[in-house]
Formats: structure tokens, C-alpha cells, sequence
């Protein structure tokens, strides 16, 4: 059996601090969950890869930036030429999703025009745990409505999901890997083959 | 028989060796040149040569407690005394993996020395000193002496180096000691030693000394230190006493960081601990609101906060004390000098938390230009690589590498720092971040993009003691002498 094609592309995490970015990555990419993890200062980095098929997997090269708005002038350096953003709010949190919808707006101006944007809120199992402690609640408890309904009319992806659970994780990062343009990669890709055999400059070893 | 003037010499070699100004008038910044010039390696080698035991005597200044400086001690004089031919202690071990077999020479060392008075290590240790040192000398005199006699075992050339830092180490803690006891402290005297560490007991108060909270006159040590305390409580009060009138975004900010301050040292789980580090961070952020509570302020109160329960508990089990143990007023007092120290240590560096962070983007763009010089292959490579230094660098200049080394490291980087001055120690952080990456170099230029930043960015020093961050502190002071003039231009 062949080597998997992989098509590498890049994601920045954006949003507000403490809304559980750098968690859902470490859940993303390591499978555990840890309270109270150091806050992040600057950006993270790390790559992970998701498997769309037996043959074809799309690598992710992950920017985690830091919430804090004294950072917010950091943050084009990382969304700069990002293929992809998840926007990371906390589902109990209405500033966190007000936070996030001034990322989406930022991003809609300065980023690349191809961004895949997702709108992610986290903390499902906190939300879930208060929604079982009052079942009878008449009371709108978490921001799921209004933050399902902004997405779909900002046209951006929508999940729930929690880091500390692991609930539905996969499906955010698989749902964006999805959307990447898997075969203008390629093209892109065979296109700069090509060119490089045209000029004879080609001295690197066949990859098949 | 060596004459006592002979042994005076041999004193005054000690001296030298941590680049005081000492009895041969060698400065300072030529002897930690030597040292920074030495290969890593020719200095990790066990082959003991005189060169590298120096290098390893000036590393051993703040790593141990005055106790374990006793024990360290207390061991040599057992062994002289039973003349056993084996380790004598687990410490002693692990500190000298290298040098096998090294307690089995100082035995034999020991033994041309038996006319050495015993000496009461538990009762008034320092005020027989001098009968310690003069004999071990004696002995490094005896030992010379044999040298031009036929060549010397290198395992007792070892026994030499061990017994010389061992004196050291009390020589070094009696400096201390004379320099914080005079009725006015000299605080350049206590800069020049606190450069290359200080010992852990006298470090609370040295640090107090270096930051200038401690006025160095004796007499109005006492009254400045309960008028600071008492404005802090004041203060506390104030800004506490009515909820309503509190900055709530400033105050969720800190609220939700110090619990996830040093996650991985048990002292930060505790109630107490987390409620002093509340109070501190949110009343420095509203006295300075031209910059606010920024994230990584929260680790850089730490080694104080901890350094400072140091002076009720001890050195080896702060990291997993609960305060609460402390009396109120020892707490109180912990809290409000980790304030006023924070606030001393951050009015240099206020730049780096303000709007946009200009300091630490120009700290960033010294470190690059500063690398050019040192590697210029290095920078090459990072460029074919796209990796630019604000990827990595930004947060070795935010939290100063705290979250790059373990804590023992980034309080011993502060010795260092706060003997530097408030004012001038973020210069000299430029040229430690510069040592720090090229102390990676090898490995670095083989890397691909993601491969060096995830590096970067969680580099192995896990098992780093303060002999390897004095290695990073000593080359990055030889950068500083070779390069300052040229990277002023």
C-alpha cells in the first residue's frame, strides 16, 4: 500500500482568553484534557494531521494565539495566509461570543478571502451539566441560539464541543479539513513539480 | 610546612576565582570572559584539568541551602575522620556524577591533613571559619608541593577541586553574610556577588537590597520595611473595600490566570497562595493602569512571592507548602515585599506591557540582529525556513524565560539580574535569550520549520540545574563584552 497524499494546510485559533483554545488543541492532538493549563503568551504551534480517507490526509500547521486583548496586535502575523480559523468562544460566556464575533469581522477584512471560518463554542459539558441541574428551567441557560444563529448567517461552520471531555472535538477539526481545497493543493503542488523539472533544477529524489 | 602567608594566598585565589575584588586585583568581567570562552564541553569533561574545575567552582555559589552547605561539609570531616572509602551521602553523588570515586582521594587527602582542628559544624559555625579554611589549604598546599614531586593522581587533582568548593561555598556565604550585616550596606560590593548567585538562605533580603526596598542603612531598615507594609495594606483595603467601584475586566483577567499560574508546582494550588497572588497582581495592575495586568506579569511575581516564604520555611519545601502554615503576619508580610518587589522589578520594564508592547518588540529585533553576529548560519537557515524570532522569542522576553527553564533556574537567572539593576537587567536578558538559542545551534540548523518552532517553543530543559543556566548566563556575558559597542550602531 502507498504512502497517504498529505495536503498541508494552515489554521490559526482565535478568541477570547480563557475560553479553552489551547485545550481543545491539547485534546485535539494528544487526547487528554488538563485543568488549569499556563495561559498562553504570544502564539503556540504545533501540526497534527487528520485522515478525510484511507489514502488522503490533510496536515494541519496550528497557530494558538494568546486571548488577552493587550495581544490582539500579534494576531495577523498568524492569521496571515491562514487557510483555515477556528473562532473559540465559551458556550456560558456572552462576551466570549461577542469577543468572537469581532475576530469573524477581522478576519472577514484582513485575512485571506478563501478563510474557512469556524465559530466553536467550548464548554459543552458545563452547559449540559447546568442544563440537567434544572431541567425545568423556563430560562434560556448558555448562548447556543443566538451563537447557532449568527453563524449561519455569517455563513461560518458551527460546533459544541468540550475539551475536557473530548465530546465532538474530531468532528470540528475533521468538519474544517473537509473544506480545505484539497485539489488546488495538489495542482498547486504538481504545478511547482513541474516548473522545477521545466528549469532543470529538480535534483531532489521522486517522492512516489 | 607552608608558611600562613602561603595559606593567605591560596585564599586569595579564591577570591579571584569568583571575580571579586580580590586579593590579585583581577576584575570581575576577565575572569567570567575565561570562563564564557571555554567550550561547554571541555568543561562537562570529567578529566579533572585546573580550567574546568574553576568553571565548576564558580557554578556552585547559590546551589545549595546554608544547611546543606554544613552537611556538604560535615560529610568531608566524616570521611576524613573514618577514613572510609566510599560516598558519603546521596547528595554527594548525585552532585558529582562525574568525578568518581572522588571521596575515596579525599580520604586520602584528608589524611595529610590530620593535624586539622575538629570542628563544631552545629554550634556557631562561622566563628571558627577561619580554622576550616586554613588547613583544607594547608592541604592544597601539600598537594602542590607533591606536584613537583611526581605528577599527581587526576583523582586527586578532583579531591583538590572538591575540597577548594567546598571552601568556597563557605567563603561565598560568609561574603554574604559580612556584606548584609554592615550597618550600611555596599550595595555595589553586594552586586558584584550576587552575579554569579546567591546562596538560597540570604536570598530573600539580598534580593530586597539589589531592588532598593531595603534601605541600606541598618538603622532605618526596620521602619521603612513596616511603613511599606502598612501603605500596602492600606492600599489593599482601598481598592477592595467596595466591590462596586473595582475594574471587573482587569480583575476576571487576573482571576481567571492565577490558577493556572505554575499549574505544576503544588504551592500555586493552594487557597491562600492564589488569594495573596490575586491581591498583589490587581493592585499593582490599578497603580499602573498605562499598561494593566498583562499575562506573564502573573509568572513574574512568583519567584519573589516564593523566594520571600523561603525566609519562614525553607528553600527545599516552599514548593509544596501550603502558607497557610505561616502565621498571618509572616504571610502578610510575604505579600506585601512580593508587591513592592514586583513593582520595582517591572518600573524597568514597563515597556514591554504597555499598548502594543514596543519593549518587547525591540527586545525581539535586538535578539535577531544579535544572532546575525553570533550565527549568521543559524539566521540562514531560519530565513529558508520562514521562521521568524517573534514566533519563538516573544514569550523569552514576556516572561523573561520562566517558562522556558525550571523555577530553580529562573531564580537563580535573577540573581543575576536583579544584581544587574532594575534599569539595565532587560539589556542583559537580550544577550541571555541570545545564548540561550545559540546553546541549541546543532541541533537547529537540521531542522524543517515546524520541527524548530515546536523546539523552540518547548525546549529539553526539564532537568536544567543552575550550573547549566549559569553556563547560558556566563556566555551571554561574553556576547555583551564583544558585541555591545557594535550593536549600539
Amino acid at each position: 500500500m502507498s504512502a497517504p497524499r498529505i495536503a498541508q494546510f494552515k489554521l490559526v485559533l482565535l478568541g477570547e482568553s480563557a475560553v479553552g483554545k489551547s485545550s481543545l488543541l491539547l485534546r485535539f492532538a494528544r487526547g487528554v484534557y488538563e485543568d488549569n493549563r499556563e495561559s498562553t503568551i504570544g502564539a503556540a504551534f504545533l501540526a497534527q494531521n487528520v485522515r478525510l480517507e484511507p489514502d488522503l490526509v490533510v496536515r494541519f500547521e496550528i497557530w494558538d494565539t494568546a486571548g488577552q486583548e493587550r495581544y490582539k496586535a500579534l494576531a495577523p502575523m498568524y492569521y496571515r495566509n491562514a487557510n483555515a480559523a477556528l473562532v473559540v468562544f465559551d458556550l456560558l460566556s456572552q462576551e466570549s461570543l461577542a469577543r468572537a464575533q469581532s475576530w469573524v469581522r477581522e478576519l472577514r477584512v484582513q485575512a485571506d478571502d478563501g478563510i474557512i471560518i469556524a465559530l466553536v463554542g467550548n464548554k459543552l459539558d458545563l452547559l449540559n451539566q447546568l442544563k440537567a441541574e434544572s431541567p425545568n428551567s423556563s430560562g434560556k441557560i448558555g448562548i447556543s441560539e443566538d451563537a447557532k444563529s449568527y453563524a449561519a448567517e455569517a455563513g461560518l461552520l458551527y460546533y459544541e464541543c468540550s475539551a475536557k471531555t473530548g465530546e465532538n472535538i474530531e468532528a470540528v477539526f475533521k468538519g474544517v479539513a473537509e473544506k480545505m481545497p484539497i485539489n488546488e493543493y495538489f495542482s498547486s503542488q504538481e504545478e511547482e513539480q513541474q516548473h522545477a523539472v521545466d528549469l532543470g533544477a529538480s535534483s531532489s529524489g521522486c517522492a512516489c | 610546612m607552608p608558611s600562613k602567608y602561603h595559606d593567605m594566598v591560596e585564599l586569595d585565589s579564591n577570591e579571584y576565582i569568583f571575580g571579586e575584588e580580590g586579593g590579585r586585583g583581577t576584575p570581575a568581567s576577565v575572569f567570567f570572559k575565561k570562563i564564557a570562552n571555554m567550550s561547554q564541553k571541555s568543561s562537562k569533561k570529567s578529566k579533572p584539568k585546573p580550567e574546568p574545575s574553576e568553571s565548576q567552582q564558580i557554578t556552585v555559589g547559590a546551589g545549595r541551602s546554608h544547611a546543606e552547605h554544613i552537611s556538604a561539609i560535615s560529610d568531608a570531616q566524616n570521611v576524613k575522620k573514618k577514613g572510609k572509602k566510599k560516598q558519603t551521602s546521596s547528595e554527594r553523588k548525585q552532585e558529582h556524577k562525574s568525578s568518581s570515586g572522588h571521596a575515596h582521594h579525599l580520604a586520602n587527602m584528608a589524611e595529610h591533613n590530620d593535624s586539622s582542628p575538629y570542628f563544631d559544624l552545629d554550634d556557631d559555625w562561622d566563628t571558627n571559619f577561619e580554622s576550616t579554611i586554613i588547613p583544607k589549604a594547608n592541604a592544597r598546599s601539600i598537594s602542590s608541593s607533591n606536584t613537583a614531586l611526581s605528577k599527581p593522581e587526576p583523582s586527586e587533582i578532583a579531591a583538590k577541586a572538591e575540597r577548594d568548593e567546598l571552601n568556597s561555598l563557605v567563603s561565598r556565604i560568609l561574603k554574604f553574610q559580612t556584606a548584609l550585616s554592615a550597618p550600611t550596606v555596599d550595595i555595589d560590593q553586594l552586586r558584584n556577588l550576587s552575579w554569579s548567585g546567591v546562596p538560597p538562605d540570604l536570598r530573600p533580603r539580598t534580593w530586597m537590597h539589589l531592588l532598593g526596598y531595603l534601605p541600606s542603612t541598618a538603622e532605618r531598615r526596620e521602619k521603612t520595611l513596616a511603613k511599606k507594609r502598612l501603605e500596602y495594606f492600606n492600599s489593599i483595603e482601598q481598592e477592595f473595600g467596595n466591590e462596586g467601584s473595582m475594574n471587573q475586566s482587569m480583575w476576571h483577567q487576573i482571576a481567571i490566570d492565577v490558577p493556572r499560574t505554575n499549574p505544576h508546582i503544588k504551592l500555586y494550588s493552594f487557597e491562600s497562595t492564589r488569594r495573596s497572588l490575586e491581591r498583589i497582581l490587581y493592585l499593582w495592575s490599578v497603580r499602573h493602569p498605562a499598561s494593566g495586568y498583562v499575562q506573564g506579569i502573573n509568572d513574574l511575581l512568583t519567584p519573589f512571592f516564593q523566594t520571600f516564604l523561603t525566609q519562614y520555611v525553607g528553600t527545599k519545601k516552599v514548593e509544596d507548602l501550603d502558607p497557610q502554615q505561616l502565621t498571618k503576619e509572616e504571610l502578610d508580610f510575604v505579600e506585601a515585599d512580593s508587591y513592592w518587589c514586583l513593582s520595582k522589578l517591572l518600573d524597568g520594564i514597563q515597556d514591554n506591557y504597555i499598548h502594543a508592547q514596543p519593549g518587547i518588540h525591540r527586545q525581539v529585533q535586538k535578539l535577531e540582529k544579535l544572532m546575525t553576529k553570533v550565527n549568521s548560519e543559524l539566521i540562514a537557515h531560519f530565513k529558508s525556513e520562514n521562521v521568524e524570532f517573534m514566533q519563538f522569542s516573544f514569550r523569552w522576553m514576556n516572561c523573561l524565560l520562566m517558562r522556558e527553564v525550571p523555577m530553580t533556574c529562573a531564580i537563580r537567572i535573577w540573581d543575576t539580574y536583579l544584581s544587574e539593576g532594575p534599569q539595565k537587567f532587560s539589556d542583559f536578558h537580550v544577550y541571555v535569550c541570545a545564548a540561550f538559542l545559540q546553546n541549541w545551534a546543532k541541533d537547529l540548523v537540521n531542522m524543517e520549520f515546524q520541527d524548530l518552532i515546536i523546539f523552540l517553543q518547548s525546549p529539553p530543559t526539564q532537568d536544567w540545574t543552575e550550573k547549566d543556566i549559569e553556563l547560558i548566563l556566563s556566555q551571554a556575558f561574553m556576547y555583551q563584552s564583544v558585541f555591545k559597542d557594535s550593536m549600539k550602531q
